[in-house]
């Protein structure tokens, strides 16, 4: 009898054009394994198939005592440039706007227990994960996802990733319209586009009912659109060029209003000009946002308008505006008032987790899932809870939870000891225990710090602290990203944390950077400011200082960002001064490993020599030097000084690469010129600073802010200019840290400038 | 006609008669054994925490053949075996692998305080291709998985196989259970 598969299996249930794009990417992983594609190409294919790599999968990995080979039996064969073949990776699923139907939820479920660690991961873009995937088990993976109508095509690599909207699109009071239709054609109209393939990087899209709620997050996007209407006429504001990441970047308005027959083709016109004249060298500065700022959006409007009277029409742009009107899900249950009663569980669940539709009876309810995880076995109920109460109407939302739509009031209180028999009953959905949080060092390749452990670790505390927290605190949000590339959003949150690591006594210790007062509400109009370091094992402390700080001293009704502008950043430097240097490893070894992760951190990547501890090496004087200019010129922008914080915030960097280039002995003067001369020779052009997943990108920071002037110049520079330039300055700052941890204490230049051959990240 | 013979999944879970205070007791244990190479055979990798979630997989040692779960399932912590790749011979030799491998986990767990009871084995075949969770492919499952069982427990000893999780959406599933099992140190 011959095996079967699930290709035989499926049949047709799987589309036609589905089923041949994954005989496609099945043909590719064949010709690989002969030898027929290069690893480069074959890394952004299966990249465009949502096939991510995984921590580890260069295979090697620090156990706690030093970095060990993990000997896979695939041998030389790699699925991109330094990734082994057998080595376990990450598939990403694309959910458009976030919705999940009921059948597909069982079969994400399945596929989770068959193929991964019987776990879902919602993401911050209402993405679903599956981690710890073998490479050749995506295959039967994608068909029966195609066959339940998913298609994994541009989950990631240099395409249009997921298009995301706010989770209430359709059922909510403060929209304009139900934005779903039309995050849904885009979707369809741009998933496999020509005009799509040539990216530099990767293009995000955010769809948002309203302007002032946060759901859409439109700001942060490269294209974000906000439903408008003018004269009864439906459109939406158009943003371009936002983006978190290292230096986060406010979208500009590209289009006031763009009536809804234009949302396609000037969509596709934006992608045009991305394609044409976006950065495709240098990863560092490849997405739109470089672009928009480099030629203004004065002149991006006009490149856009030009490209879109050059467009030849497409039936597309209009079709789909013919049956768009009203809500695209129907409930399954009469509309019904919620009831008074129910024990106070389910009373303080409704308070926080439920919210009127503008259907009258209706609700949408928010399952908090912790850390954005549910396993097989709850999925499974949840898609018979879905087929019972509500409809194909499950949405995973951008705080990394589900949303349950049409949701009678009559069924609350039986939908809700439902969820409590699985776990998933708890309160307090969109509140300070609601932790968002990326993968950080738990998977991801690029980690530096172990930002689900962090969060994990506050939501237990501040759980069991919740009944007691004042009411202004309960409402906070707080974010952990694990690197600087933000996934986790903290740029956004009320209380954000940032993974970076220190050197301490010869040793490394996990830190945070401290960002406060970002904004949510109005689509997360601006983002928080860095505070300063705090060791990763300190952070719940600081979390608890900070917030006894606002309940304190805040005036009447002031919010946190008010609060936060007002006392200062300084204040709250000071504040946190006692809780910023870690004890010494003698004292507490904790410190030095990390939140879940009794490894001792980091240490297979730095030598410890007999002195450590003893003797603070010179470099390190000058990176603390670097790190207090940088505090001094963070000050200055904080009181309107903005000149003088830019100028500061330049020679925070000279003073970084100045210590760098003196640990190589090499002598150096103090000025612009000379430091940057010699920090291009010896440490730029050997790649001994480069970033092992960003390359060059902290050291462009350097010499694009030398390039535009010396100190003085910089004392004429506006708001914007410095805001952007400290945050660049705090980056290059951090990678000179880890530049010098890579280095170590006594350099080996001839074994270092050999290893500094930096492989390009995902 | 059911060809459960090519399942290329099989979890064996083992329940814990005294678990671990916490949990996350496992998570420096998983590491140790990393270090230690302590799965003979077996390239194991890292370590996830999944103690947060409800009656889930809660301590995982991640292999690149094997997966080792200190599994909350059931709200009743165990060890759970789960060989996913590499893998030997026909069913019935996977089952014998994954029941002494099981066995030999919770041996070792023994030895840091935990204990186990060798009288109560829950076996998935997570496998809805070669195994869909219907009445033949349970059929065709209880023979293979009753010789694998007497190949651990002797010949003679007195097995009952129920069968659980009678449906579509959860794999095959049975649970073994044996008459005056001997100690897991005596089998493993």
């Amino acid at each position: 009898m011959s095996e079967r598969s699930w290709k035989d299996a499926l049949g047709d249930q799987v589309p036609a054009d589905l089923g041949k794009e994954i005989d496609t990417w099945q043909g590719q992983i064949d010709l690989k394994k002969q030898g027929e594609l290069g690893d480069k190409i074959f890394a952004e294919t299966r990249l465009r198939r949502g096939v991510y790599g995984q921590r580890y999968d260069n295979g090697l990995r620090d156990d706690g005592t030093g970095q060990k080979p993990l000997e896979f039996p695939c041998g030389e064969l790699k699925k991109g440039p330094d990734t082994v073949w057998d080595a376990p990776g990450m598939q990403r699923i694309k959910i458009p706007y976030g919705r999940v139907t009921a059948e597909q939820l069982d079969v994400m479920s399945d596929l989770a227990e068959e193929y991964s660690d019987k776990i879902l991961h919602v993401t911050t873009r209402q993405d679903i994960q599956l981690h710890f995937v073998h490479i050749e088990d995506t295959v039967p993976m994608h068909r029966r996802l195609a066959a339940c109508g998913i298609t994994t095509r541009e989950a990631c690599g240099n395409s249009v990733r997921n298009v995301t909207a706010c989770q209430f699109a359709g059922v909510c009071h403060s929209e304009s319209f139900d934005v779903t239709p039309y995050a849904d054609a885009i979707t369809q109209f741009l998933l496999g586009h020509p005009d799509v393939q040539d990216f530099g990087r990767k293009f995000k899209i955010a769809f948002s009912g309203c302007h002032d709620e946060p759901c859409g997050l439109v700001t942060f996007h490269d294209l974000g659109a906000t439903a408008k209407t003018k004269d009864g006429k439906r459109g939406f504001e158009l943003v371009v060029g936002g983006g978190l990441g290292a230096v986060p970047v406010e979208a500009r308005v590209l289009m006031d209003f763009c009536p809804e027959e234009e949302l396609l083709p000037v969509s596709q016109a934006v992608c045009r000009v991305f394609a044409r004249l976006g950065e495709k060298q240098s990863r560092a500065r490849a997405r739109i946002k470089f672009l928009v700022q480099k030629v203004g959006i004065e002149e991006f409007r006009k490149l856009v308008a030009e490209e879109r009277e050059q467009l030849r029409p497409d039936p597309r742009w209009t079709d789909f505006l013919e049956d768009l009107r009203g809500p695209d899900e129907k409930p399954v249950r009469d509309a019904a008032p919620l009831p008074d009663e129910g024990p106070e569980r389910f009373r303080q669940w409704a308070k926080t987790n439920l919210r009127p539709q503008s259907q009258e009876g209706y609700y949408v309810a928010t399952l908090t899932l912790p850390l954005g995880d549910i396993s097989s076995e709850q999925g499974w109920i949840l898609a018979d809870l879905a087929r019972k109460y509500t409809g194909d109407s499950i949405r995973c939302t951008v705080e990394q939870n589900l949303a349950f739509r049409w949701l009678s009031g009559a069924d609350a209180l039986a939908f809700w000891e439902a969820l409590d028999a699985i776990g998933l009953g708890d309160a307090g959905a969109s509140t300070i225990t609601d932790i968002t949080s990326c993968p950080g060092t738990d998977t991801c390749k690029l980690g530096i710090s172990a930002s689900r452990g962090l969060a994990g670790e506050l939501r237990k505390r501040l759980t069991v602290l919740q009944d007691e927290l004042d009411p202004a605190v309960q409402p906070l949000r707080i974010k952990a990203s694990g690197c600087f590339n933000s996934c986790g959003q903290h740029h956004v949150a009320d209380l954000g944390f940032l993974g970076v690591s220190r050197n301490v006594g010869g040793r490394k210790v996990p830190h945070f950077n401290v960002v406060l007062g970002g904004q949510w509400t109005e689509n997360a109009k601006s983002y928080g400011m860095v505070v300063g370091a705090v060791p990763s094992k300190n952070v719940p402390q600081a979390v608890l200082m900070i917030t006894k700080k606002f309940v304190d001293e805040r005036e009447e009704d002031e919010s946190f960002q008010d609060f936060i502008k007002r006392v200062g950043k300084f204040e709250i430097r000071n504040l946190l001064k006692p809780i910023t240097k870690p004890p010494s490893y003698e004292e507490d070894p904790s410190y030095y490993s990390d939140w879940g992760d009794p490894r001792e951190y980091g240490i297979g990547d730095l030598g410890v020599g007999e002195c450590a501890g003893e003797i603070v090496p010179f470099v390190e004087f000058g990176i603390q030097a670097a790190e207090q200019t940088l505090d001094e010129a963070q000050d200055l922008h904080d009181v309107g000084e903005h000149g003088k914080a830019a100028s500061k915030a330049f020679r925070s960097m000279l003073t970084a690469a100045q210590a760098l280039v003196r640990h190589l002995d090499h002598e150096v003067r103090d000025d612009a010129d000379d430091i940057v001369k010699l920090f291009r020779e010896h440490l730029h052009d050997t790649g001994l600073f480069n970033d092992p997943f960003a390359g060059g990108k902290f050291a462009s920071y350097l010499f694009n802010a030398h390039s535009a002037g010396d100190e003085t110049h910089w004392l004429g520079a506006d708001l914007d200019a410095a805001h952007r330039l400290i945050d660049e300055a705090r980056l290059f700052v951090e990678a000179t840290h880890s530049a010098y941890g890579r280095i170590g204490e006594t350099p080996n230049l001839t074994k270092l400038q050999s290893a500094a051959t930096a492989a390009p990240a995902e | 006609m059911t060809d459960i013979q090519h399942a290329e999944r099989v979890q064996v879970k083992l329940f814990a008669s005294k678990p671990a205070a916490d949990p996350l007791d496992l998570v420096p244990v998983f590491h140790r054994w990393i270090r230690e190479d302590k799965v003979p055979g077996e390239l194991l990798i890292d370590v996830a925490d999944y103690t947060h979630v409800w009656q889930g997989p809660g301590i995982l040692l991640v292999g690149h053949g094997i997966d080792l779960y200190y599994d909350l399932g059931e709200n009743r912590p165990g060890i759970l075996f789960a060989r996913k790749r590499e893998l030997e011979g026909d069913l019935k030799a996977r089952l014998i692998d994954a029941l002494k491998r099981a066995l030999t986990a919770c041996k070792e767990l023994e030895t840091d305080g935990l204990e186990f009871q060798a009288s109560e084995v829950l076996v998935r075949v997570p496998d809805r291709l070669h195994a869909p969770n219907d009445d033949d492919a349970f059929t065709a499952f209880v023979p293979i998985l009753e010789a694998a069982a007497r190949e651990i427990y002797g010949a003679d000893a007195t097995l009952v196989i129920e069968r659980e999780a009678a449906g579509k959406r959860e794999p095959l599933t049975a649970r073994l259970r044996i008459d005056d099992a001997p100690p897991v140190a005596a089998l493993a």
